[in-house]
């Protein structure tokens, strides 16, 4: 099994440079998510790696071989793409089939690997169909087949259920992950869905502007995230952040939003007077009192009931803050709420100019 | 199927017209192969006297005896097929890969050969160099002179070069992703993929090259290289001012005018058998279902 390796990854096209420097390290067997906003360079970096790009700096190395200078078809990897780019003058047995056939597979072998693989994705039926002929799903499973068939190093994935309606994307998206759990290939998968990124992760990293911010596990990324982008981008729906100013006393640490005084969790390196941003998640805001819970004055405007929880649009000194909450089977439990309680231990602290994390007892990489 | 009572009233008088128009100009374009046809089996005196004009008069094969009896028209028709299987493979053979060349982004100096080979659409050197031209290649009076000199044409490669530049081009990468070189590529995904724009290519050339004429006659001296068309031509020069046949027309079983049309429906009949099996290509939106944009 093999690893990927990117040290100093740079690509610029003609003079303008998009992906500014990236340092990744891929394991063997690891599934690991790119996400990040649109444009900020995860296709990009996915088909550097595939060697569909030219790699401007830095180098790419799979399993050990550095491979800048190396063909794509020489590198061992399979791609999924967006559009599935499946061939449709051919059925989905010869699409399969295709890799396997310009290797100069023998035929009977290549006949037992399709079957094999058609298995594996519940494809056998429709081994003879056009690709016209199948639904959204049956597509995207058979452009999986022709990864999957050649046995590569490498899975690379590009965004390949966007063009899935939202029942179907999360069927594919538990397969998806049950195949690397089965196979367990080196993955490679570029989304911009979060909450992809969070079910199918090992690992994630959150790319921005062509640079990464952070590289952790799903929970790493959602307890402890390195700054405000990165706070932002993982979790839905988005942590709340609060504007501020640090107050320092003999109680501890403390924000101040005005009038409203929020004490902070101590493992914070925080100074007197030092604008910041309060962090918190609208899962963790509590609707009672609770000892080191701050209490705080809301004015309550719209409730979006979801079924077992609640989206409870707020503000907070004309600051919007969006709550989560248990629903309980009855939302009426909400009228007349105007007061909720932030917990200490989970609020996160940002530097209002830098964005970074103020909090201090977990690092996580970057 | 949508109702006609469904239509308002101005619909059904535009469809009206159309259908109207539609028929008119089909009566048109139908109206003198149903003449020729009708020519080539009436008799010399009632074509000459103007008689014919929707069924044949006096009914005979008169005409058709007489061409299918002279081992020139066969050996003329031999050639035009010769010239027509021969000048459109060689048409293929480099039109495809030139046409994908000019479309791939990665091509140097792309613009350049875009530029130098459109250039020729609207600018081209013109009869007598060309003559010149392939005299002094010694491609005068050369078969293989006939199917190279004409084989590549500026549009056709422009418009094949369109088609290719309008295939996503994942199909490429993914090709590539999957082992396939340069030539794989092309020939086991963008020529399939091409095949509506390549069917249309390839009826372009058997049309050009059946009815090929002119450069026919200017170019081929020895009466044993010449195509139909060209054989045609000396026919209808021959019996014109034959002594001899103006007394058999007098007999008047056939005439000039029938043995030009006889010709003329030995020569249309490959082409409207051939033209099912290529129409068959013209598959509107083979491209789908293949990606998903
Ligand atoms: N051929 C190109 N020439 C110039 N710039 C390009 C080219 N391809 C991509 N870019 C730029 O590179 C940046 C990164 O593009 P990339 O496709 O990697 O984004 P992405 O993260 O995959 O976005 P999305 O989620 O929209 O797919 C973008 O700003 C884009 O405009
Ligand atoms: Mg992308």
């Amino acid at each position: 099994m093999s690893g990927v390796k990117l040290d100093r990854v740079v690509k610029t096209y003609g003079a303008v440079q998009v992906v500014h420097g990236i340092d990744l390290h891929i394991k063997p067997k690891e599934f690991v998510v790119l996400v990040g906003p649109s444009g900020c360079g995860k296709s990009t970096t996915l088909r550097m790696i595939a060697g569909l790009e030219e790699i401007s700096g830095g180098t790419i190395a799979i399993d050990g071989r550095v491979v800048n200078r190396v063909a794509p078809k020489d590198r061992d990897v399979a791609m999924v793409f967006q559009n599935y780019a499946l061939y449709p003058h051919l059925s989905v047995a010869e699409n399969i089939a295709f890799g396997l056939r310009i290797r100069r597979t023998p035929r009977e072998e290549i006949r037992r690997s399709v079957a094999e693989v058609a298995e594996i994705l519940g494809l056998t039926q429709y081994l003879e169909r056009r690709p016209a002929d199948l639904s959204g799903g049956q597509r995207q499973r058979v452009a999986m087949g022709r990864a999957i068939v050649r046995h590569p190093k490498v899975f690379l994935f590009d965004e390949p259920l966007s063009n899935l309606d939202a029942k179907l994307r999360t069927q594919m998206r538990a397969e998806i992950r049950r195949l690397h759990n089965r196979l367990g290939v080196t993955s490679i998968y570029v989304t911009h869905d979060q909450v992809e990124a969070m079910t199918l992760a090992d690992r994630i990293v959150v790319m921005n502007g062509g640079r990464i911010e952070q590289i952790g596990t799903p929970m790493e990324l959602f307890t402890n995230p390195a700054n405000l982008f990165v706070a932002g981008f993982i979790g839905s729906p988005p942590m709340n952040q609060l504007r501020g100013r640090v107050v320092r006393d003999a109680d501890g640490p403390a924000v101040m939003i005005r009038d409203i005084r929020v004490r902070l969790p101590r493992d914070v390196s925080v100074e007197d007077s030092q604008e910041v941003l309060l962090g918190v998640r609208p899962e963790h805001v509590l609707l009672a009192a609770r000892s080191n819970a701050t209490p705080v004055p809301i004015s309550l405007d719209l409730v979006e009931p979801l079924g077992s929880e609640a989206l409870l649009h707020a503000e907070i000194h004309g600051q919007p803050f969006v709550i989560k909450a248990p629903t309980q089977g009855d939302v009426g439990r909400f009228s007349g709420l105007d007061m909720i309680h932030l917990p200490a231990e989970e609020l996160k602290v940002f530097d209002a100019e830098t964005g970074r994390s103020l909090i201090t007892h977990q690092v996580s990489g970057g | 199927m949508t109702q006609w009572n469904m239509y308002s009233r101005g619909d059904k008088i535009f469809a009206m017209t159309c259908a109207i128009l539609v028929g008119m100009f089909t009566a048109a374009t139908l109206y003198p192969f149903i003449y020729i046809a009708a020519v080539s089996f009436s008799s010399g005196f009632a074509a000459t006297a103007g008689k014919v004009v929707l069924t044949p008069i006096d009914f005979t094969v008169e005409a058709y005896r007489f061409i299918l009896g002279d081992p020139r028209f066969w050996n003329s028709y031999k050639n035009t097929f010769i010239y027509t299987i021969g000048g459109t493979a060689m048409s293929l053979v480099l039109i495809i890969p030139a046409a994908y060349a000019l479309s791939r982004p990665q091509l140097v100096g792309r613009r350049f050969w875009n530029l130098f080979i459109a250039f020729t659409m609207w600018f081209n050197a013109g009869m007598i160099p060309f003559f010149l031209n392939m005299r002094d290649l010694g491609l005068l009076d050369s078969m293989f002179g006939i199917i190279i000199g004409f084989a590549v044409n500026a549009f056709n490669i422009i418009l094949l070069r369109n088609f290719f530049e309008s295939i996503p081009r994942s199909f490429e990468e993914a090709a590539r992703m999957d082992g396939a070189n340069e030539f794989q590529v092309l020939w086991k995904v963008f020529v399939p993929l091409a095949k509506p724009a390549i069917a249309t290519i390839t009826l372009f050339c058997i049309v050009s090259r059946w009815n090929g004429f002119f450069w026919a006659m200017v170019l081929l001296q020895s009466e044993e290289k010449i195509p139909l068309q060209v054989f045609l031509r000396h026919t209808i020069a021959n019996l014109s001012d034959t002594e001899e046949f103006a007394m058999t027309a007098l007999d008047a079983s056939y005439s000039a005018e029938t043995i030009t049309a006889a010709i003329i429906v030995c020569s249309i009949l490959p082409v409207l058998i051939v033209y099912p099996f290529i129409q068959r290509y013209f598959e509107k939106g083979i491209l789908l279902g293949g990606v998903k944009e």
